[in-house]
This record gives structure tokens, C-alpha cells and sequence, in this order.
């Protein structure tokens, strides 16, 4: 029994992820050889981000947090802390696979599903704006009164040419943006290798990654070992950065394009 | 019968109301009701089935807005059960905030989690699993599991299991929840009541304000009370507002299983 997300890309199950012509032709050396992500922003949009962690090697170039009056959000410039160590995690990951690139860091916690989902929102809406090629979601909004909204938002970032990649939610009922077509939707295999990703044919979750035992950056300059969806979507977002500098102006179906053209073969057992 | 003994009827149902709703108030007031009961059994699986030391349950309090453990299970577990932490602290309030299961373990000999309730339950976890309680209709708690027996670290599977314990315990509090509402939605509506004065016979239309008052207070934290205050009223409509009120429900019917169609589609599983 795996979470109805991982299933399809671990174990034996894994198999039945065939591949089709042309995909699997292109080489990762062509999708994103030779770059480090330098010239782009990365949003993390989580708990914060922890701008001192080595992990995050001094790449922290701005961080807000959602202040909410009422119905009213505010973004508020952050001096660049995680309370929880979750933000900084999903950072430090993205860090190691695209060091070039810049990262921005918007922290949404909130109390209850509606706080949430507005600061949610509003954290959306400033990475789109401040310029980010990659948003990394970990973390997504079961409130039904925000749903168009969330849509508008997530078309909104396609259109800019601005990539959402959100990590698919294990719980029952509505997620968003996390199960949009526009959003590279990720789950984690069982795998524990961070340079391995596959692609399901089979939606809403395109991809797994690496999101079993990983060895992250935590608060308070720490690290530890954790397990989830939330930890295999930064692994994607570092992959799709590289694509994204290597191939500058692509857009977000090119990038899923070569994400999945570049994902590993299922029938390879490793 | 005469008008008289009626009237006299109904002056005893309605004390015998009084007390059973009396009672049935009390009891659900004590922690030992049924939910509870349920919730720790689902605890006790939890710590069976994952062969953990520990597991445990946290639910929100919205008056306060903190997350209250409610229930325990295994030895190190008990400690915590009353403990209150902020719904936005911590490993479990992430998980509540963001609604993504998680599995955390040491990575160095100073586990970055679980501090502040480890020092006020003694026992420090090396390893954890935070899931959060919640449907369709919002997140409302988180499941903790610690430490697996063999002491291993938590892997996907385990993980899987923590979130089928938690759907159970989303449903039994779900359902505790109308209960506890049921009651108290009796017991306000009879204080209103009560507190008219008796000599006034009571129209139809009061009695139905009157509880729809009632019913009104609830519908703040649980939208199927509105929806049930409603569904209720229509049938004081007259025949011609009856049939309005059918054609309206019937597109709304239609329109709802549109969009079912198109989010099963998407949600596919």
C-alpha cells in the first residue's frame, strides 16, 4: 500500500509508465548541460525561508510574509527565518540542483483553510509579479469559494511564462492548484536517488521524485531526513530551473515537454 | 379529548424534552463519549498496524485557534493528551497550515522537531509522522505517529497508513460533531422557548423562527445546519413556491453534477 499519488511510480507498478516516441530520444545534456540555473529566480512559496542555512548558500535575494486584515492581504517584507524548517528544506534542494539561480522566499502559514488560502493566494500572485521563472508549491488550498481564483491565477502564470510546480496532496477532497493542468504536478517514488524522476502519461500527477528519505536543510542550520510529496516537487523545480536557463524563454508546456522527454525509463530497474 | 387535556399533553412532552435534552447535553459535554471512544481506538490501530511507539491526536480548537491533543496511544504517548500548541507551530502545525503529510526523522543527534512538546512530555521522538485530519469541507486536526518499534525511519508506506487512520478519525468526528450539535441545537431551541411567555399559544411561523434562530448559531461552524435549516423551511411553502423552489434545485442539481463530472475527471485516483 503506497499513497495513491506515489503508486504509479514505484515498485513493480512503475513499469507500466511506457514510454512513446520521441520521448526519451532527448538527452539531459541537451535539455539543461552546462548551466546552473544563473539568471533566474526561484519563489518558494512555504514556511519561510532560512536566509543564513549553507544550504541556501547566501542565494536568499528576497523574502515576504502574507500579513492578513480580514479579507485584506499585505505583503510584508521578511528578514528571511523558516519556523518550521519546511521552506528552507525545499530551498536547499532546489539550491543543490540550480546554485545559480536566485531564490525568493514568500511564507504563507496561517491558522485557518480561508486565512490560508487568501494568504496562499496573495503569496501566489508577488512570486508571479517579482519575476519568478519557477514557483515551488508545497502546499495547496481545500477551500471551494477560491477555486476560480486560484484558476485565474494559475492560468495567469502561464500566460506569463512563469512555472508552477506544486506537490500533489495524499489527503481526499479538492486541491489547488495542485491537480490544474497548468501546474506540474509532483509526487515521490520510491527511489532514493535525487537525479531520478519518471513521467506518468496518466494525469493529474505527471511526475514522481525523489521524496522518500531525503536528507534536507531544517531550521536553525540543521538538517533532517524526511519523506513526502513536498520534498519531491523541489526536485523538479531545480530540474525545470536548469531547463529554463539553458533554454531561455521556453514556456511552461516546453519545459513539461522536456521534463518528461528527459525523465528516466521506468523499465530500467535500479 | 378535550382542548384542555391536549394543551396538558403537550406541557408534559415538552418537560419530558426538557429532560432528556438536559441529559443528553451533560453527556455529551463528557470526554468519554462515543467520538473520543472512536478516536482512540483509531490511535491504538495507528501504533498496532505501524508498530510505533506512540501516536496521537490534535484537533483545533476554534476558540482558541490552537491545536489541542485529544487523545493518546503507547506508552510514551499519554503525556501529551491535553497539551495545546500553536496551529501554525511546529511540525504539526505545518502540517495542519499546509495539509501535506509528512515523515520526519533525525538527521543529526538534535532532532529540530517536537521540542517544545518534548519537554513537557519527557520523551523526545527520533523520528515522526505528521498527517493532517481533514475532507471536503477543511483541515480540523493532525495525527501524529512516533518512532517505529524496529527503529527504522518511516517510509512511504507508513506514511500511506497514517493518512487512512486519519480519514477514519476525520469521519468519526465529523459525525460526533452533528450529534453534539443536535443537542445543543435542542437544548437552545427549548431555552427559547421556555423563556416565552406561557400563556401565548405559539403560530407555526414563530415555532419555525424560532428554531431556525436556533439552528443559525450552528450553521457558523458547520454549513450542513444551514443546508439542513433550509431544506426544512421549504416545506412550509405553499404549492406555488414549492414548484419554484423544485425547478430552482433541480438546475442547481444539474449544474453541481457539471462540475461533479468535470472535478472527477480531474481528481481521478
Amino acid at each position: 500500500m503506497l499513497p495513491a499519488w506515489s503508486e504509479p511510480f514505484s515498485g513493480p507498478a512503475r513499469a507500466r509508465l511506457a514510454r512513446q516516441r520521441p520521448f526519451g530520444t532527448v538527452a539531459r545534456a541537451e535539455a539543461f548541460g552546462g548551466t546552473d540555473g544563473s539568471g533566474l529566480r526561484v519563489a518558494v512559496v512555504d514556511s519561510g525561508v532560512e536566509a543564513t542555512h549553507p544550504a541556501v548558500g547566501g542565494r536568499l535575494v528576497e523574502s515576504v510574509r502574507v500579513e492578513l486584515s480580514g479579507d485584506d492581504a499585505a505583503i510584508v517584507v521578511d528578514e528571511g527565518t523558516d519556523v518550521v524548517g519546511h521552506g528552507t528544506a525545499a530551498a536547499g534542494i532546489i539550491h543543490a540542483i540550480a546554485p545559480g539561480a536566485e531564490l525568493l522566499s514568500a511564507r504563507v502559514l496561517g491558522p485557518d483553510n480561508r486565512a490560508k488560502g487568501l494568504a496562499f493566494l496573495a503569496a501566489l500572485e508577488w512570486a508571479i509579479e517579482t519575476g519568478a521563472s519557477v514557483v515551488n508549491l508545497s502546499l495547496s488550498s481545500k477551500s471551494e469559494a477560491l477555486y476560480a481564483d486560484f484558476h485565474a491565477l494559475a492560468d495567469r502564470a502561464y500566460f506569463s511564462n512563469v512555472l508552477l510546480v506544486s506537490a500533489a496532496n495524499n489527503v481526499p477532497g479538492p486541491s489547488y492548484p495542485s491537480l490544474f493542468a497548468a501546474v506540474v504536478s509532483v509526487a515521490a517514488h520510491d527511489v532514493r536517488d535525487p537525479e531520478v524522476w519518471f513521467y506518468n502519461p496518466s494525469p493529474p500527477v505527471e511526475f514522481g521524485a525523489c521524496g522518500l528519505d531525503v536528507d534536507v536543510a531544517w531550521r536553525g542550520g540543521g538538517r533532517m531526513r524526511v519523506t513526502g510529496n513536498s520534498f519531491a516537487a523541489p526536485h523538479l523545480s531545480g530540474i525545470a530551473t536548469l531547463i529554463r536557463a539553458r533554454h531561455r524563454g521556453i514556456s511552461p508546456f516546453e519545459t513539461k515537454a522536456l521534463l518528461a522527454a528527459t525523465a528516466d525509463d521506468p523499465g530500467e530497474s535500479r | 379529548m378535550s382542548r384542555g387535556g391536549a394543551d396538558a399533553d403537550v406541557g408534559s412532552a415538552l418537560l419530558v424534552l426538557r429532560g432528556v435534552v438536559g441529559r443528553l447535553a451533560a453527556a455529551t459535554r463528557l470526554e468519554s463519549g462515543t467520538g473520543t471512544i472512536v478516536l482512540r481506538s483509531v490511535v491504538q490501530a495507528a501504533v498496532a498496524l505501524i508498530r510505533a511507539e506512540a501516536a496521537s491526536i490534535a484537533l483545533l480548537d476554534p476558540a482558541t485557534g490552537r491545536l489541542v491533543f485529544r487523545v493518546a496511544a503507547g506508552e510514551q504517548g499519554d503525556a501529551v493528551v491535553g497539551l495545546a500548541i500553536g496551529s501554525d507551530e511546529g511540525v504539526a502545525g505545518y502540517v495542519f497550515s499546509s495539509g501535506q503529510p509528512l515523515a520526519l526523522g533525525e538527521a543529526d543527534a538534535d532532532p529540530r522537531f517536537g521540542r517544545g512538546a518534548a519537554e513537557q512530555t519527557g520523551y523526545v521522538p527520533r523520528s515522526l509522522i505528521a498527517v493532517p485530519l481533514g475532507d471536503d469541507s477543511g483541515t480540523i486536526g493532525v495525527l501524529e505517529v512516533l518512532d517505529r518499534r524496529d527503529g527504522e525511519p518511516f517510509d512511504l508506506r507508513d506514511l500511506e497508513a497514517a493518512t487512512v487512520f486519519a480519514r477514519q478519525a476525520t469521519a468519526a468526528i465529523r459525525a460526533t460533531q452533528l450529534d453534539r450539535d443536535a443537542a445543543s441545537l435542542l437544548a437552545s431551541a427549548l431555552a427559547s422557548l421556555a423563556a416565552l411567555d406561557e400563556g401565548q399559544p405559539l403560530s407555526a411561523t414563530d415555532t419555525a423562527a424560532l428554531v431556525s434562530a436556533a439552528t443559525s448559531e450552528l450553521s457558523a461552524s458547520d454549513p450542513t445546519w444551514a443546508l439542513a435549516d433550509a431544506i426544512s423551511r421549504i416545506r412550509d411553502a405553499d404549492p406555488g413556491q414549492l414548484e419554484l423552489v423544485l425547478d430552482i434545485l433541480d438546475s442547481l442539481a444539474r449544474s453541481t453534477e457539471r462540475r461533479a463530472t468535470t472535478r472527477r475527471r480531474v481528481g481521478r485516483r
